[in-house]
């Protein structure tokens, strides 16, 4: 049988530096391939290559047997070839099914018009393929990201894609979404389409591929069956070595000092009743599922935004009129999920990123002038510590960087504003695997000075590894409370899958 | 906290522009000078008569109405034109001139302005999709050279188009509707219609909401810019055009300045984003009435002329300033709910499962 | 205090515990790292040096300093008068003011905003100005003024005759125009209206208060001391007239004018706020990205307003020069392609319209640039709506000339 997609010998370099070198790999029709490898490891630039977005300097692809060169992004479409990305391709301003038609409407019966019956009717179709039952003429402001997930699913298969790429469609979806999406994805095997799954979380790229390919520089260095691949060696070969351990081991135990205390903050319809302590000295973990309240939360302790009763006291102070610059004043620090947009200037140097927040203390008083060297000085010396790989922090921008040396720069930001509570929302978040080490060694290293740090999370895994103690919450409350000795994976699942019940919450 | 009451100002906000057209409508109306009607003994606010109502449409179309219809497309891409005016001003300039030298008729004329005005939105197309100059910059570039040139043209001397371009001005259809209404309405719903309808209206949304992912998803985004540009020069032209009829065919140096502005309010008012994505023409419609009838009811109220400008700015703000709050009580609105709200007494908005 | 302390207390007891435990894959990627950047220096070498001439010039800070110098010495050849030093003294005074008000639209721009108001404070300035200075008014002209009787009267302005006319008169310009700019600013951070539109409702509201005031008519008779501000030398005012009976002290150091000293303090005091304090930091994180500063505890609101009250503070001092020279308070004085010149000059100059890129000393050449254009341009006797057309052509070549750095710089940056 003729592969689906064949790709021989495919190299691109970008400025003289290999980025593709010399891949060779198939696809066949009815088969997931999963992808992984660590962030700039080439599997970008390779679906890049399939995708028309970038063109191969050698090397030749092969669609069902026949060459396949695709100039452009349309040109891979037509080709029966649709990407489905982390961030969606989608309008929220339009309807359902003029997302799915917008690019090719039905011509209508007066002249120039589209046939919106028609649309209406296929859509209806399309929907009903991926499971979904919703009107078509929904605007899509009005679902939620699993949902719009699925409506781009729709759009691929309605323009017959053959091959379907997933580049990390899993991130912004609830667990049920995401159970959802891979029902759907078994189905669309089922009929003979080809999928590439890409996703840094390795149990679902085993548990859905049939084969994976692994890559590392921009080579492929294997290529398995996935029944036979455990995990461990797929992170070895992603790294080039192994890794013994993922998490570094804990070098301190919290002390009975309390830093930051919540006190039954309520929020009608977000959050309802949440109470906890943060201590010096410890890591505390918040898990919950996407949608389950954790991010909100943090805002709301940051003073981003308002909550309607309860109270937030850092070391037994109550904070008056919650702002981030009354919480960066009482020493909280915020690294946020979303880095990029948040938490960087990207286009900015990495000196002045470092000092943004403690920008007025390099300064005197009267004219506010920056004394630059000593700014400079600081923000060397906080990037030394933290390890950070770049080149000179005066001139070069935040944007090339990596995602770990990125996060590095979040933190260091806060670091030099002397804080003694750190919150990170997702903080390891699109972080290759020895750079979330270096990141968790820190986290370490602030409790282990008596920082206290509450890490939301939805990676288990790194709760259960790097926490003195885990919260659970679902819909909007604190569901369970778990200490180290009685981490259990199960439980805590359960925890967080359970309904709401205003019962008492599970401890362990 | 009485559910109604929260309503209501729900309502008031969402339909800021609506409730302050009737808000004005209502005060001109009450203070304008009245007509007795003779034999009743009623008195009737001369400003509701019907014949000024139809002179505040033509005004509004010719003024801001018809350009306002293509800035709205403009707008709808994320883009800004701010040339329509000098656009209107070169384009009547051509037509005028080709008149009074070669005594073109009335329908020619118009077609050369309206073509002159459909390749000055060719021009400010071109800057912008193949030269990659943003809209601001190009357009803003071209306001000047637009005006430059039809200014060099007339050797900065007022064009009299002969009288017929008077009478055209003048023309009733059925009897008394003025021809810059039909002109207008007709403009309007060609472009509702292109908007609602058609693959190439419903790009330009997509355009507008996110350019990237509108090429990824196979639209061809350049054209759909060029489009635009191109529909904003071709309302430029006609406004042109038919705004000199009004003026009685004549055209001097400073004809269509700041209509730009003009025709931006219209579209802003009407509740269409500067950002892109969001707005519809029936909107502008209502925005260019709402300037029109504050203009013309300041004169009605024979307010000092001075003044005129004046209201005018603060009627424009003060409806951008119910537009913030909107999007502020929008923004509350939205935000994610991720539990039932519990007998608190206020409204509960349907759960936005927002991303 | 301890200034080691200051700046990372937490770096001395922490620094030996965290690089205790160095993660082995730090010497793989640097040793990467090198690698490539050793590859990208063979790469670049071997382009050819003459492109990359080019492309150097094209990526200089003064790329538009040499572009003004270049066009400066070819145009001097075919127009011989442009390089007298009458000729450069008269287009430098033409300069200053406009640089005077295109500071304050590249402050604002660098913040991602923009003032479309500027011209508008400009005319209303240089009336309220007017209205305390003027000596003398005509009734046939100013009867129907709203402030005929009480501020304005026939015998001139509030202050007509005092001696603190000039220094009360220039002081009310500076309060009214950073007091705009503090309403543009206060709308824009506390509403959360958009610039364009907040500042093109001030823009007419406050060009037609000016025409109110004035009922559309210039107003003269403005103290000597005053008008002087426009002109005077300050090296003839404070050494006498003449170096000898036949070198004019003029001939020699007439670029020492008031508008010269008052300009350039301006531009360096600009160019200190921009690029040496707190605020000119915050400024650029804001103009790069608004809600990362939020997060990161930037006091982004009253940030955006001092920068709108700057820029309104900068309107008025162009005014003030403007009305000087030209002896008149005049309503419509930021009026026509004012704006125009204002964003082109800013934009030649490398000011981004997107927020967080800028400089002074770049507004300062396309400054220079404008202001040499329009000079050529009326050496060729050319029409000036003709004028109008071809400065409108040129901001258009200038933008494509933007565009390329910008694409250029991005790719270097890439690579």
């Amino acid at each position: 049988m003729t592969p689906l997609l064949e790709l021989h010998d495919l190299t691109k370099a970008f400025f003289g530096v290999a980025a593709v070198k010399g891949v060779s790999l198939h696809v066949n029709a009815g088969e997931t391939l999963g992808l992984i490898g660590q962030n700039g490891a080439g599997k970008s630039t390779l679906m890049n290559l399939v995708g028309g977005v970038v063109h191969p300097d050698s090397g030749r692809l092969l669609l069902k047997g026949n060459p396949y060169h695709p100039r452009t992004p349309a040109d891979a479409q037509q080709s029966g070839i649709a990407f489905i990305h982390q961030e969606l391709n989608l309008f929220t301003n339009l309807t359902i099914a003029e997302n799915i038609f917008i690019s090719d409407f039905p011509r209508g019966g007066f002249p120039g018009t589209f046939n919106r019956a028609k649309i209406k009717q296929q859509t209806r179709e399309l929907l009903n393929a991926v499971g979904l039952d919703i009107a078509p003429e929904t605007p899509l402001d009005r679902i939620s990201p699993g949902e719009r997930q699925l409506v781009e699913i729709a759009r691929a298969l309605h323009q017959d894609a053959a091959l379907i790429i997933f580049d990390e469609p899993t991130t912004s979806l609830t667990a049920r979404e995401t159970e959802r999406l891979f029902t759907i994805m078994d189905q669309l095997t089922a009929q003979g389409k080809g999928i590439i799954y890409i996703s840094h979380i390795l149990g679902d790229v085993r548990k859905l591929a049939d084969r994976i390919a692994v890559m590392r520089d921009g080579e492929l260095v294997a290529l398995e069956a996935a029944d036979n691949f455990p995990i461990s060696r797929m992170i070895s070969l992603m790294v080039g070595r192994s890794i013994e351990q993922l998490y570094p081991p804990r070098t301190s135990a919290p002390t009975n000092k309390s830093l930051l205390e919540v006190r039954g903050v309520r929020t009608a319809g977000i959050v309802e009743n949440i109470s906890f302590q943060l201590k010096a000295g410890e890591v505390l973990g918040l898990f919950g599922l996407m949608g389950s309240g954790r991010t909100e939360l943090a805002r709301m302790i940051f003073g981003m935004d308002p909550f309607d009763s309860g109270s937030i006291l850092v070391e037994g102070e109550p904070l008056h009129k919650p702002s981030p610059r009354a919480s960066i004043r009482s020493k909280i620090a915020f690294v946020t999920e979303n880095r990029r947009e948040e938490g960087l200037l990207m286009s900015i140097d990495i000196a002045n990123n470092i000092s943004l927040v403690s920008l007025p203390e390099f300064a005197s008083n009267l004219i506010q002038m920056v004394d630059q060297q000593q700014m400079h000085e600081a923000a060397q010396e906080t990037a030394t510590i933290l390890q950070l790989k770049s080149g000179d922090i005066r001139q070069q921008p935040v944007k090339a960087l990596s995602g770990g040396n990125q996060q590095k720069v979040v933190i260091a930001k806060w670091l030099l504003s002397r804080p003694s509570i750190f919150i990170m929302d997702e903080p390891t978040r699109g972080i290759d695997v020895g750079a979330k080490y270096e990141i968790y060694s820190i986290i370490d290293q602030l409790a282990a000075n008596g920082s206290g740090v509450l890490i939301i999370s939805s990676e288990l895994e790194e709760l259960t590894g790097m926490c003195d103690r885990i919260l659970v919450m679902s819909q909007g409350e604190v569901v369970g409370e778990f200490d180290r000795a009685a981490f259990n994976r199960e439980r805590i699942l359960s925890a967080a899958f359970r309904e709401h019940n205003p019962e008492q919450p599970v401890s362990g | 906290m009485p559910k109604r009451r929260f309503n209501l100002f729900q309502f008031l906000l969402n339909n800021s522009t609506i409730v302050l057209f009737i808000t004005v409508f209502v005060l001109f109306g009450l203070t304008s000078p009245r007509l007795v009607i003779e034999g009743i003994g009623l008195e009737f606010p001369r400003f509701w008569l019907p014949e000024n109502m139809l002179n505040i449409i033509k005004q509004a179309a010719v003024f801001a109405g018809i350009i306002g219809v293509g800035m709205t497309f403009v707008l709808l891409t994320a883009g800004i034109d701010l040339s329509v005016g000098s656009n209107m001003y070169l384009s009547v300039v051509c037509a005028g001139l080709l008149m009074r030298s070669s005594g073109l008729e009335i329908i020619p004329a118009l077609l050369v302005s309206i073509v002159v005005g459909t390749l000055f939105g060719a021009f400010n197309a071109l800057c912008i999709v193949r030269l990659k100059i943003i809209p601001f910059m190009t357009t803003l570039a071209t306001l000047v050279i637009g005006r430059g040139l039809g200014t060099a043209l007339t050797e900065s001397r007022q064009i009299d188009f002969p009288e017929r371009m008077n009478a055209f001005g003048q023309t009733l259809l059925l009897g008394f509707i003025p021809m810059p209404i039909v002109v207008f309405g007709l403009v309007v719903l060609a472009a509702w219609f292109i908007l609602t309808r058609t693959p190439f209206g419903r790009q330009v949304y997509a355009v507008g909401n996110d350019i990237e992912a509108a090429k990824k998803a196979g639209i061809n985004t350049d054209r759909t810019l060029v489009l635009v540009y191109i529909i904003s020069g071709f309302c430029a032209g006609l406004a042109g055009f038919i705004l000199a009829s009004q003026l009685g065919g004549r055209v001097d140096r400073s004809f269509g300045e700041t209509r730009e502005f003009d025709a931006i309010a219209a579209a802003v008012l009407g509740g269409t984003s500067l950002f892109g994505g969001v707005g519809n023409v029936f909107g502008t419609v209502i925005g260019a009435l709402l300037i029109q009838m504050v203009g013309t009811g300041l004169q009605f109220n024979l307010v000092n002329l001075y003044l005129q400008p004046l209201v005018r700015a603060l009627i424009i703000f003060l409806a951008i300033f119910f537009d913030s709050l909107r999007e502020a009580n929008l923004q509350k609105l939205k935000r994610r709910f991720i539990r039932p709200v519990e007998s608190s007494g206020t409204t509960v908005p349907q759960p936005a499962r927002m991303e | 205090m301890d200034q080691g302390n200051l700046t990372h207390p937490w770096s001395t007891t922490q620094r030996l515990t965290i690089e205790g435990c160095t993660v082995s894959t730090v010497n793989d990627r640097l040793s990467q790292l090198q690698s490539l950047t050793r590859r990208k220096k063979s790469h670049s070498a071997s382009s050819s040096t003459a492109t990359q001439m080019i492309r150097k010039l094209l990526l200089s800070d003064y790329f538009v300093l040499y572009l003004t110098l270049i066009l400066f010495m070819s145009a001097a050849v075919f127009f011989p008068t442009l390089g007298t030093p009458g000729n450069i003294a008269n287009q430098l005074q033409n300069m200053w003011p406009l640089l005077a008000v295109a500071i304050g639209q590249t402050f604002v721009l660098i913040l991602g905003g923009i003032d479309l108001s500027l011209g508008a404070t400009m005319g209303f300035t240089s009336v309220v100005g007017a209205i305390v200075m003027a000596q003398n008014l005509d009734p046939a002209f100013f009867d129907k003024s709203p402030l005929w009787g009480t501020l304005m009267r026939p015998e001139g302005g509030l202050l007509a005759g005092s001696a603190l006319a000039v220094p009360v008169g220039v002081l009310v310009m500076l309060i009214v125009g950073t007091s705009i700019g503090f309403l543009n600013g206060y709308a824009i951070t506390r509403f959360k209206m958009a610039p364009f539109m907040v500042t093109l409702v001030t823009s007419t509201f406050f060009a037609g208060f000016a025409l109110w005031l004035t009922q559309s008519r210039n107003i003269s008779g403005l103290p000597e001391a005053f008008i002087e501000l426009g002109k005077g030398d300050i090296v003839s005012v404070y050494l006498g007239p003449k170096l000898t009976p036949d070198i004019a002290r003029r001939d020699i150091l007439q670029f020492i004018t008031y508008p010269f000293v008052i300009a350039v303090g301006l531009a360096i005091l600009a160019q200190f706020l921009l690029s040496k304090t707190v605020f000119g930091r915050q400024m650029f994180s804001i103009g790069t990205n608004r809600v990362t500063s939020d997060i990161s505890g930037l006091p982004s609101q009253s940030v955006i307003i001092r920068v709108y009250m700057f820029s309104g503070f900068c309107a008025a001092v162009a005014s003030i020069l403007y009305s000087a020279r030209l002896a008149i308070g005049q309503p419509s004085l930021g009026g026509g392609n004012l704006l125009l010149d204002i964003i082109g000059a800013a934009v030649i100059g490398g000011t981004s319209l997107f927020g967080g890129k800028g400089s002074v000393r770049g507004t300062f050449f396309g400054v220079a640039f404008f202001v040499l254009l329009l000079n050529i341009l009326n050496a060729m006797r050319l029409d000036p709506f003709v004028i109008d057309a071809v400065k409108g052509g040129f901001i258009l070549l200038a933008a494509l000339v933007d565009v390329t750095r910008t694409r250029l710089m991005n790719r270097e940056q890439r690579a």
